[in-house]
């Protein structure tokens, strides 16, 4: 089967400004691929070129097999689509929607309508799903979208910022469905999100844009891996710093430390970090405070661009 | 579009009808559960009616106003029945402006709908608020001398183009909000329109105007529509002043259908 979805050279232009510029991506069966930006680094207009909302000035793009342009009608007919600001009616109920959502989607009555029931538990509003959209939660509206674009069991699943302006907890509730609608359903994913932990969490592999441009592609480890070394931080007790010091090097660059403290960059990744509790142990040595710094997905972003994505987009 | 989900359609309606009927009931419960966005546009030509009727009750005294044994209320109800549906047409028009503004559109558009149902879909509410709007109106206007002498057939011809003039004005406000994107933009047509009445003979007979008031009013093809319905009211049932006032209703419902379909068409070519 040929990638879910498959974007060569996609350009868009709004008179003379370029929000999209020459984007290639691949996006594998099956996997969850987190988009990550800032505010106005191009995610939404790429997802409303991928979901036909918006046609691209010049460049290709494929989903679930077909010509977003030229194929636009198949392609909404495989895909579903969640978009930023859950825009749900607020005058329907749960259960109109989805029922809406079914007609919409040529699904006939009875089935319709006992997929709706199922969705409407699937997501936890069976005992909402009367109730008008407009009394509903920030977290009930984004569970109520997912259940909407879930409706046909499409094959790839757009989720354009899904958790802004959601609550820690409803946003953890959201992940986890997204995880099990991916495992369970076997749906590709394309998570647009601007938050880094999101997409650490989510993603299978990430793809960083900034001004149009993809700047960075992999899987979050891989990324970051890239950037450098994790550092271990180690307290030991005085008498036995310089022994834990000959030890430590073994296992990477020494790195910068306040007074007292060991710092090294574990040349084997954070995977180095078993080799290292074993020695110590071997060793002797009392280990007061460990702790092992790993680059972030702000890191990576930060080597590709020069700024910090990190609260860029508050 | 055809595209089904495989295996899943058990409904013999052909899916354009069933995905226009949905959309025509979402807007119809939509209506229902905002009574503020409608009820406004109701009592108001009621009132209007109700002082005009009131302050110029003497007009219909003239002679050539109004037939013996009818009243000047009855002259008014088309003119009650066409400002309803102006506002309600603009209003049902106004409320696809509200869906792209919410994304509700973008919602509508991402999925394999039937493009046309999604017109279909708004302006069917509006003609079916229409035809409330006829029906009350009538209803309301009955026991303070609102008849009309052409009976029931003279009231479904009321209520005809009150539903077909619904059509035009929502498609009108609709092809605005498609292009603007803005309920506020399809707010400021009204105003336009309701110029429009005035310079016709909906609220006074052609006869006592003068000058170039005179002219426009009789030439306005809403004198045309309007005199046609209103002949139903004073004058009893009548064929050719029923497809008199259906025609221009018609004619303004096919220009703004027109104009509503090269909006959404362009909407979702540009991808707003």
């Amino acid at each position: 089967m040929s990638a879910p979805i498959l974007v060569e050279d996609l350009r868009r232009t709004f008179d003379d400004i370029t929000a999209v510029d020459g984007v290639d991506l691949e996006v594998h069966d099956g996997e969850i691929f987190g988009f990550l930006g800032p505010n106005g680094a191009g995610k939404s207009t790429i997802v409303r070129m991928l979901v036909t909302l918006l046609k691209p000035t010049s460049g290709r793009a494929r989903v679930a097999g077909f010509d977003v342009v030229s194929q636009s009608a198949q392609v909404r007919s495989s895909i579903g689509v969640a978009l930023q600001d859950a825009a749900i009616d607020p005058l329907m109920t749960g259960r109109e929607l989805l029922r809406l959502q079914a007609v919409l989607h040529g699904i006939g009555r009875k089935d319709g309508n006992e997929r709706s029931e199922r969705l409407l538990e699937r997501v936890g509003l069976t005992e909402a799903a009367d109730r008008l959209v407009g009394g509903y939660s920030g977290g009930m509206r984004r569970r109520l979208d997912l259940a909407l674009a879930l409706m046909h069991e499409p094959k790839v699943l757009f989720l354009d910022e899904p958790t802004t302006g959601l609550d820690p907890m409803s946003r953890l509730n959201l992940w986890e469905e997204v995880r099990r609608l991916n495992t369970e359903f076997g749906a590709t994913v394309f998570l647009t999100t601007q938050y880094l932990e999101e997409a650490d969490e989510l993603a299978h592999r990430v793809a960083i844009i900034d001004h149009g441009r993809i700047v960075r592609e992999g899987t979050p480890v891989a990324l970051k891996d890239q950037v450098g070394s994790p550092t271990l931080r180690l307290d030991v007790p005085g008498e036995q710093y310089e022994v834990a010091r000959d030890l430590l090097v073994q296992f990477g660059e020494e790195r910068a430390a306040r007074s007292g403290r060991l710092a090294v960059g574990l040349d084997a990744g954070a995977t180095g970090m078993r080799d290292v509790v074993r020695a110590l142990d071997e060793a002797g040595i009392e280990v007061l405070h460990m702790e092992l710094d790993a680059p972030s997905l702000d890191d990576v972003f930060a080597e590709a661009t020069g700024r910090r994505l990190e609260g860029a987009g508050e | 579009m055809t595209t089904t989900v495989a295996g899943t359609r058990a409904s013999h309606m052909p899916l354009f009808v069933a995905q226009s009927w949905a959309l025509v009931m979402r807007a119809v419960v939509r209506f229902v559960r905002q009574p503020a966005s409608w009820i406004p546009g109701m009592v108001f030509p009621l009132l209007l009616v109700a002082v005009n009727s009131s302050a110029m009750s003497r007009v219909a005294t003239l002679p050539g106003v109004v037939p013996p044994g009818t009243t000047f209320l009855m002259f008014l109800l088309p003119a009650a029945i066409i400002q309803g549906v102006m506002f309600g047409g603009i209003s049902g028009g106004a409320e696809l402006a509200t869906d792209i503004q919410t994304g509700f559109f973008d919602r509508l558009i991402s999925s394999p709908v039937s493009r046309p149902s999604i017109l279909v879909g708004r302006l069917g509410g509006a003609m079916a608020f229409g035809a409330f709007q006829a029906v009350v109106f009538q209803l309301i206007l009955w026991p303070f001398g609102g008849d009309v002498v052409g009976g029931i057939a003279g009231r479904l011809v009321l209520v005809v183009v009150a539903v077909v003039l619904s059509l035009g004005f929502g498609a009108l406000a609709a092809g605005i909000a498609a292009r603007t994107g803005q309920a506020e933009a399809v707010q400021g047509f009204f105003p336009l329109v309701f110029i429009s009445l005035f310079l016709s003979s909906c609220f006074f007979p052609t006869e006592l105007m003068s000058g170039w008031y005179q002219t426009v009013a009789e030439y306005n093809p809403i004198s045309v529509m309007v005199d046609g319905m209103r002949y139903q009211v004073l004058e009893g049932f009548s064929w050719s002043e029923a497809a008199q006032s259906v025609g221009v209703a018609a004619i303004i419902a096919v220009l703004g259908l027109w104009f509503a379909a090269a909006g959404v068409r362009k909407r979702i070519a540009v991808g707003g």
